[in-house]
């Protein structure tokens, strides 16, 4: 529903589910490892470019992963269990009661991954995308705008 | 109305490929329903019907306009509480691939 240059992302309320896909020009055992070895997730996965303080990863179905942020006094650790596992194509875990897939598509030398993340309700499902929403939301409008007119073209 | 009907309302009338296509078209400049009925191939009363959905939600409105009553776009309405709602979320995973990205940059580069 919303887009932008990179990554597409689609709000579904009727499956509880969000979705967010992104090409990378790296092979998908790259992008596999990316997500399931500590050494390679700690540099990546906080959203402000911080390496992580503290990641485990017990990778298997029902082994149990945590992902601290340095700003833990803001953001509690992310923490949760695998449910499958499948190298290098797919990842399930759930986390804050919602399920996580992880699928990676190989096209070319480059990799198309596919994050949804699916909600146990759609209370929840607003919960999730209401965490810090009173920010900057006198730009919103624009930036929906120029969406609308690239979706127009 | 409260802010969580409204956001109901909005995303009820979101959920709609064609609806989304007439906002497009309205982000562009007001429109008839004629003006709207040609590119889409669909007959005025279908339009007419997508319309009203989209001014119920508060997405669009009539302009004063007696004889061919064009739409237009309400700035600042419903796409701001829909845009705003997701986009702290969305922000937040997109910083997430941004480093994955430039992560995978680096881990292709061969080690010295």
């Amino acid at each position: 529903m919303l887009n932008d240059e990179k990554t597409k992302t689609t709000i579904d309320r009727d499956t509880l589910t969000i979705t967010f896909q992104r090409k990378f020009g790296a092979p998908r055992e790259h992008v596999f490892a990316a997500w399931t070895e500590p050494e390679h997730m700690k540099q990546w996965w906080d959203p402000t470019g911080l390496p992580l303080t503290e990641c485990v990863i017990d990778l298997r179905p029902g082994g149990a992963f945590k992902f601290t942020n340095r700003d833990s006094a803001h953001s509690p650790p992310f923490t949760g269990v695998y449910r499958l596992v499948e190298r290098p194509s797919q990842l399930v875990f759930e986390a804050m009661g919602a399920v996580g897939t992880v699928r990676l598509d190989s096209q070319d030398d480059a990799t198309h991954m596919t994050v949804s993340i699916r909600c146990a309700s759609t209370d929840h499902l607003d919960q999730f995308l209401k965490l810090g929403v009173d920010a900057n939301t006198d730009r919103t409008f624009d930036n929906l705008v120029d969406y609308l007119r690239k979706a127009a073209r | 109305m409260d802010k969580q009907t409204q956001l109901n309302l909005a995303f009820a009338a979101l959920a709609d490929p064609t609806r989304r296509a007439i906002l497009a078209r309205l982000s562009k400049g007001v429109a008839t329903v004629s003006e709207l009925s040609q590119p889409f191939g669909l007959r005025q009363p279908t339009i007419s019907k997508h319309l009203r959905v989209l001014e119920d939600a508060g997405f669009i409105r009539q302009k004063r306009d007696a004889q061919r009553r064009p739409r237009q776009l309400v700035v600042g309405g419903p796409l701001k509480d829909v845009d705003g709602w997701i986009r702290p979320f969305r922000e937040q995973w997109e910083g997430r691939f941004d480093n994955l990205d430039s992560y995978l940059e680096k881990m292709n580069k061969p080690k010295k």
